[in-house]
């Protein structure tokens, strides 16, 4: 093929990749897996998810009066157009497994060639159920503990794959799905508790993502026999749902002064996750999206790939302009370097460049994330740390702003499932703090206390999802 | 029994991910049989870390009852030891002991006069009395500046476990006007066994509770094992010892980690003789019958090393101690406790009687 038939080619494929994606389309699909349906009626709920080749289901869940999706693994996609309920989907949903990304784009396009009015998503498929994770790994064949010093919780959080995703894959909405972690003989009976189901929703309202949500069989059953008990947790899960769709997804992007250059989920991973652990307020950025107006609103970058000379040039001017950046793990000729470098770590060196610095981790992958994500959160002088949070070591707190709005929305997600009170302190002065729960709804008024810059407020009691109003005053500006 | 080796190993971290695929291979090659027996497993976040218990009962609603009884059991304990919690019995002591003596609740009592008997053991390198100068690099930790020596200094004069007087039955009295108390090395120990009692009460014989994987406290042994096999933290990931559990507790104790992009250096485990977070290239673990006791100890071995530790090991009974660092030194000391290393060699006197 000609190079510039291949250049067409791929520009098609491009276009038809991108122009049916609807960025907006931000929901929890149930995905449903038993042969028959309660009404969407009763259920409440207008969409639901099964797989492909559940025809019948397919029919009366349509019958029922739900719009249906169709989940279809890529290897199964060119076998979905000879199914004969075609009519009653309203949408297809794409799960990749493990192929290759060049097959999943190939496999998408003939999928939007065969459906043109369906919308057809991409699932991302590597999400964690979000928890609370324990030391205790339970296997097939025994129970592994093994002894650490004391460690902060450790939190399963799926904010640092939809951060990666929003970078790659930009004209969708992030959508994932995980398999739940049903390790001792009772989870696997009952399915997963009901404050699972809660944190997952909440977790997808919160990092404005969206999810498809698998109801456990005995749920399911449960449901069709009209169990009191079972409607009961569904009608928890259907307030979380009311929730997370209130969402503001018009609050603008979520607020980062960290900006992470990566072009692939290895190496980055770990320490990204970190990052989001560790409430560091960063956006995802591929190298090719390295330029200077881009880097406006970064205090510092963290940089995993290998930058190419214009890349080279935009970290220079960052640095130059008083910016901190740490470039981990690659080793090259750079004009920083004409400047006198000072250890810094064990493995680092810090160059003073124009009014900032930039920092050589040589380290890849970064040995350890948890000290690295500190480290991170330490080279932000005081006065730049967008937010705060005291008491709250299972807390993932996301910030979102429009630009000269005068508002900010602080989302909240408490991994731990129990109410705390959170102590928070986000940068600029607001006069105005609301906030909601799922369980008290909207909303209550917190004082506001203005110090240095920064409003500080306590949180009374953050069990599983919050979202915190500010507004009159004046937010952070860089 | 004291033994002595010193491997070295290139430095190699990937830590738990590591661990845990050891220890995976490692079941493999003890023939450990699938748990067919059902049991219960819950966590908890309490006292800062995760809590975790697994259990295995007459019924799985009767051990899951149990559990949640024994959480309920360190919920109850947190409130009267969290140094965090303005309300605590121990916030109380620590606003007011100063003055006065001031009566506590008995499990407060207990857990300080449990503190200072280690402190006397160890002449002082335990000491729950530097509350001051933990939170002064524990905000040091969190990106504050590091302290300076004279700050450290100061703050070291009025500090110690000197400070801290018992009354008998129920009252303590600080000697010095800076002194508080922090039950961060001991405390999460204390309630395990606690917790423990209450799932003993409830009928249960076997179960595996677990404070943020520093502290683990074994009762009895799964169904058809020997014991609870826990894999101790390695930091050369090159070793994977090991201790078989059985009404057994073990504790593991390591400095935090240096910053990777900043030589300036903190830490949650102060020198009390010094001021400032101890150097040490070790973790260490400690193996003894109680996670009161193995929680203290672990810390107190991690500050007095493996040369002077391996004294206060031979004269503790039934206590066993390993010292770890990431470039492969081994040290082990026992008086009793097997801790078993990968090459088959065994340090520490028989005790098959105790492992069924």
């Amino acid at each position: 093929m000609s190079s510039r038939k291949m250049f067409a080619r791929k520009t098609v494929l491009t276009l038809v990749c991108l122009l049916p994606a609807m960025p907006g389309w931000s929901k929890v699909l149930l995905h449903w897996t038993q042969p028959s349906v309660p009404p969407a009626a009763t259920m409440g709920i207008k969409e639901i998810l099964v797989f492909w080749d559940a025809e019948a289901l397919i029919r009366t869940a349509h019958r029922q009066g739900y719009r249906v999706y169709a989940e279809v693994p890529v290897a199964m996609a060119p076998a979905m157009v000879r199914i004969s309920v075609q009519n009653e989907l309203a949408g297809i949903v794409l799960n990749p497994g493990d192929s290759q990304p060049g097959q999943v784009d190939q496999t998408l396009l003939q999928l939007r060639s065969a459906y043109p009015r369906l919308p057809v998503l991409v699932l991302d498929a590597k999400a964690k159920q979000p928890q609370m994770k324990g030391q205790l790994v339970i296997k097939k064949d025994g129970i592994l503990q093994v002894s650490s010093p004391t460690a902060q919780p450790w939190i399963d959080s799926n904010l640092a794959l939809i951060r990666l995703d929003q970078a790659f894959r930009p004209a969708q909405t992030p959508l994932y799905e995980f398999q739940w972690d049903l390790d001792d003989s009772l989870q696997r009976e009952q399915g997963p508790d009901t404050a699972d189901y809660l944190l997952a929703v909440a977790e997808a309202g919160a990092f404005h993502a969206d999810l498809i949500l698998d109801l456990h069989p005995k749920l399911q059953n449960d449901l069709l026999q009209n169990n009191t008990a079972a409607w009961a947790v569904f009608n928890q899960i259907k307030r979380y749902l009311a929730f997370s769709s209130r969402a503001d997804k018009d609050a603008g992007q979520p607020e980062a002064n960290v900006g992470v250059i990566t072009d692939t989920y290895q190496n980055s991973y770990e320490p990204v996750n970190l990052f989001a652990r560790h409430n560091i307020p960063f956006r995802v950025l591929k190298t090719s999206d390295l330029r200077p107006q881009n880097l406006e609103n970064f205090d510092s970058l963290v940089v995993f790939a290998t930058p190419d000379e214009r890349a080279t040039a935009a970290i220079a001017d960052f640095a130059a302009q008083g910016g901190i950046a740490v470039l981990v793990g690659w080793r090259g000729s750079y004009p920083w370097q004409s400047a006198q470098s000072v250890p810094a770590g064990e493995h680092s060196v810090s160059y003073a460049w124009g009014k900032g610095r930039v920092i050589e981790l040589l380290a890849l992958p970064v040995t350890d994330p948890e000290v690295f994500a500190q480290d991170v959160r330490r080279l932000l002088e005081k006065d730049k740390v967008l937010i705060s949070l005291w008491n709250a070591l299972t807390t993932v707190a996301v910030p979102y702003r429009v630009p000269g709005s005068g508002k900010e929305v602080v989302e909240l997600v408490n991994y731990a499932q129990e109410p705390l009170r959170v102590q928070v302190q986000v940068k600029g002065s607001f006069s105005s703090i609301l906030y909601e729960t799922p369980e008290t709804g909207c909303c209550e008024s917190l004082t506001p206390v203005q110090r240095g810059g920064f409003t500080e407020f306590v949180v009374p009691s953050l069990r599983i999802a919050g979202r915190v109003h500010l507004a009159g005053g004046t937010p952070a500006t860089r | 029994m004291w033994q002595t080796m010193t491997v070295r190993f290139m430095r190699w971290n990937r830590r738990l991910a590591v661990s845990l695929t050891c220890a995976s291979a490692a079941l493999a090659l003890t023939g450990a049989s699938p748990p067919t027996a059902p049991f219960v497993h819950k966590k908890k976040y309490v006292m800062g870390t995760v809590f975790e218990i697994v259990a295995y009962g007459k019924s799985l609603p009767q051990a899951s009852v149990a559990i949640d009884q024994a959480f309920q059991e360190i919920l109850r304990l947190d409130q009267v030891m969290s140094d965090y919690k303005a309300d605590s019995a121990l916030s109380r002591l620590n606003r007011s002991a100063h003055s006065h003596p001031e009566s506590v609740p008995p499990d407060l009592y207990r857990v300080i006069e449990e503190a200072l008997r280690y402190s006397r053991l160890s002449g002082g390198k335990f000491d729950i009395a530097v509350g001051p100068l933990v939170n002064l690099w524990k905000a040091a930790l969190r990106g504050d500046r590091t302290p300076s020596t004279a700050e450290a200094e100061r703050l070291r004069a009025c500090v110690g476990y000197q400070n801290v007087e018992l009354l008998p039955p129920d009252r303590v009295r600080f000697l010095s006007p800076c002194v508080q108390i922090d039950l961060g090395a001991i405390g999460k120990g204390y309630a395990l066994d606690r917790a423990a009692d209450v799932l003993r009460s409830s009928g249960l014989s076997r179960a595996l509770l677990n404070a943020g994987g520093s502290t683990i406290l074994a009762m009895g042994a799964p169904p058809g094992r020997a014991g609870w096999l826990v894999h101790l933290r390695d930091p050369s990931n090159q070793v994977d010892p090991q201790v078989m559990l059985f009404d057994s507790s073990v504790s593991t104790s390591e400095q935090t980690q240096p910053s990777l992009l900043s030589q300036e250096s903190a830490g949650h485990i102060i020198d009390p003789d010094t001021g400032v977070p101890a150097r040490t290239p070790f973790a260490v673990s400690t193996v003894t019958k109680t996670a009161t006791a193995s929680d203290a100890l672990s810390t107190t071995l991690l500050l007095m090393g493996p040369e002077k530790g391996r004294d206060l090991v031979k004269g503790v009974a039934d206590t066993a101690a390993i010292w770890i660092s990431a470039d492969g030194q081994l040290k082990v000391a026992s008086s009793g406790p097997q801790i078993l290393l990968p090459d088959g060699m065994q340090v520490g006197q028989e005790r098959q009687n105790r492992i069924r």
